[in-house]
């Protein structure tokens, strides 16, 4: 799942799947807007049947902290 | 005089009976209601809350784009009170403060925010009333907490609430101000009717609109719906952000009202897809195959964004407006419009350019004043000609266009207006925040800060360390703010910044004194 995560976040971010490390600010560092992070999350949803709350997005800061969430999501069901 | 929202309401209601005005989803599957039922709903909602004894009373919304919250609001606008519409997004702090100026006596607050309801009932002493907005039941209903499925049953109500009157206050929008606080714009019901009647988009009625701007905003307020509502449109709702371009595939809109970080944001997903899908189904795939006509306000749009969806057989029509002119004060229109400009101005509005460049703006659509705030009122509001803050001009057609700002005031493509008094103002009760400056930079935030030199040498810290810290207090700030005003890149000045005679930071040097390396 992790690649797979990781390869989405590459293509919306343009840079190669190498540089998404856990440490990466998606604003900071990947160059998202606010709105391509919240269409990032939307596209995360579909991939792995999951739901973000759009209210958690603002606490998302990191590759980590995604991941974090999501793993929580996935394990949760 | 333009017929007042409640009657075209009335109107809509005979005139569209079984044409659907509203789309939404849950979970995954969409529903409609037509314009009969709708504004039945909404009838209920009024007449339930006029039954409670409640008459030019301010209401609060807080909750995401849903049937229930427009609902609601439709019924208090449209029922002699007032409608406080607020940032579902804003720190629950910022929310109890913004209930209590408004002097709110009830609020309607969606599902996921009910862990906020304690705090309210805690800190909001008027609040007599909260409604949860959902038409199922709750569990933790109270004397104060209840569904507002409580409204809606309310078939027995035989009282009518009396109609509001044109310079009846219809809703109080708060909005960034340059001095830092929050201003409620008082607009009243005159200002909403002339607004929806001088926009002249009438060409094709009953086409599908999806709604994705933020629904506690003038500009979707007025121009989705209640526009939307006088010429039979079926508004479909978009439920998140999150879901933007998954909704246009599912509703496939034919008409969307977008602030420019949007389109940019699709624009982003064509040009990625377009380098190995044809435009023909991108069109179909990514803009949902029926989108023509897309209007745009709130910020500025770079003019190549025009040009590119020109490629998809889409229309993007610029405007402009604020809230404290409800808010459309110009827009380009299908039959008449110019790449670059924001359109000529509507009908009811006249446009004067100050000896400063500043669009000033009459209109019949001005807000009355700033909600308890006469000087600021009286600062905006001059002889009655309105201060934009924008500076602009008037080119020999009368087409409007816009080049440069007079306030202090960060516009992000969002359409979002951010105070950087207000951010700055909260950085700086850090100790080693000696001097900082907000800039808006590549759609962001930039937090500029010459740090406090004494205070760091006196806790004994390195360069790295008083990076560090800052960081730390910059993510602390981010925590509790939406997205949008998080602060996206931090730079640590060597050097103090210039100041005018009277010691203040001379913001229009920030960005070149010293060039960030």
């Amino acid at each position: 799942m992790e690649q797979k995560f990781k390869e989405i976040i590459a293509q919306y971010a343009k840079v190669p799947v190498e540089e998404i490390t856990d440490d990466k600010k998606f604003r900071e560092d990947l160059g998202l807007t606010s709105l391509d992070f919240m269409s990032l999350l939307g596209e995360l949803e579909d991939e792995f049947d999951v739901e973000f709350e759009e209210e958690n997005a603002a606490t998302v800061f990191t590759v980590a902290d995604a991941l974090e969430i999501m793993k929580n999501l996935t394990e949760g069901e | 005089m333009s017929k007042l929202i409640r009657e075209i309401l009335d109107d809509s209601q005979k005139k569209f009976s079984d044409t659907i005005a509203v789309k939404w989803l849950k979970k995954k599957e969409i529903m409609e209601r037509n314009y009969t039922d709708t504004i039945a709903y909404i009838r209920k909602i009024r007449n339930s809350i006029t039954e409670m004894g409640y008459e030019k009373k301010h209401f609060a919304l807080i909750g995401q784009n849903s049937i229930e919250w427009i609902e609601s609001y439709y019924a208090i606008v449209t029922g002699n009170n007032v409608a406080v519409p607020l940032d579902a997004g804003l720190p629950l702090e910022d929310l109890i403060e913004l209930l209590n100026r408004s002097d709110s006596v009830g609020v309607f607050i969606g599902v996921k925010l009910k862990g906020y309801i304690d705090e309210i009932k805690k800190n909001c002493p008027a609040i007599e009333k909260i409604w949860i907005l959902t038409e199922d039941d709750i569990e933790e209903a109270d004397d104060i907490v209840r569904p507002l499925n409580e409204l809606i049953k309310g078939d027995d109500v035989n009282i009518e609430s009396n109609a509001p009157k044109a310079n009846d206050t219809a809703m109080i929008i708060f909005t960034s101000g340059t001095t830092g606080k929050s201003k409620g714009v008082v607009i009243t019901h005159y200002n909403l009717a002339e607004n929806v009647e001088a926009v002249g988009f009438n060409a094709e009625s009953q086409h599908t609109v999806l709604s994705v701007l933020p629904i506690h905003h003038a500009f979707c307020l007025v121009m989705d719906w209640f526009k939307g509502f006088s010429i039979g449109s079926t508004l479909c709702i978009n439920d998140s952000l999150l879901h933007m371009i998954k909704n246009i595939g599912i509703f496939k809109p034919k008409v969307m009202l977008m602030v420019p970080l949007m389109i940019e944001t699709i624009y982003k997903r064509l040009a990625v897809a377009s380098e190995t899908t044809p435009k023909e189904v991108l069109k179909e795939k990514v803009l949902g195959g029926n989108l023509k006509v897309v209007f745009t306000g709130g910020a500025h749009l770079d003019p190549y964004y025009i040009k590119e969806f020109e490629d998809y057989g889409v229309l993007i029509l610029e405007g402009y407006g604020m809230s404290e002119c409800a808010p459309v004060i110009s827009s380009n229109s299908i039959e008449d419009h110019k790449v670059g400009s924001i359109g000529r101005p509507l009908p009811n509005v006249k446009i004067k350019i100050s000896e400063i460049g500043e669009i000033l703006v009459k209109s019949t659509s001005v807000m009355r004043e700033y909600y308890k705030m006469p000087s600021e009122t009286n600062e905006t509001i001059v002889d009655g000609w309105l201060h934009t803050g924008d500076k602009g001009y008037l080119d020999e057609d009368g087409f409007l266009f816009i080049n440069g700002r007079v306030k202090n005031l960060i516009i992000l493509s969002n359409g979002e207006n951010v105070s950087p008094e207000e951010i700055e103002g909260k950085l700086a009760l850090n100790p080693l925040v000696g001097e900082v400056v907000i800039t808006g930079e590549d759609n962001g935030l930039m937090a500029r800060i010459y740090p406090d030199k004494e205070a760091a040498e006196r806790l004994q810290m390195s360069d790295t360390e008083i990076e560090s810290k800052l960081r730390e207090c910059i993510d602390e700030y981010n925590k509790k703010q939406p997205t949008y005003r998080q602060i996206t890149g931090l730079y640590i000045r060597k050097y103090p910044f210039i100041k005018n005679s009277t010691r203040k930071i001379k913001r229009q040097e920030v960005l070149i004194d010293e060039p960030i390396e």
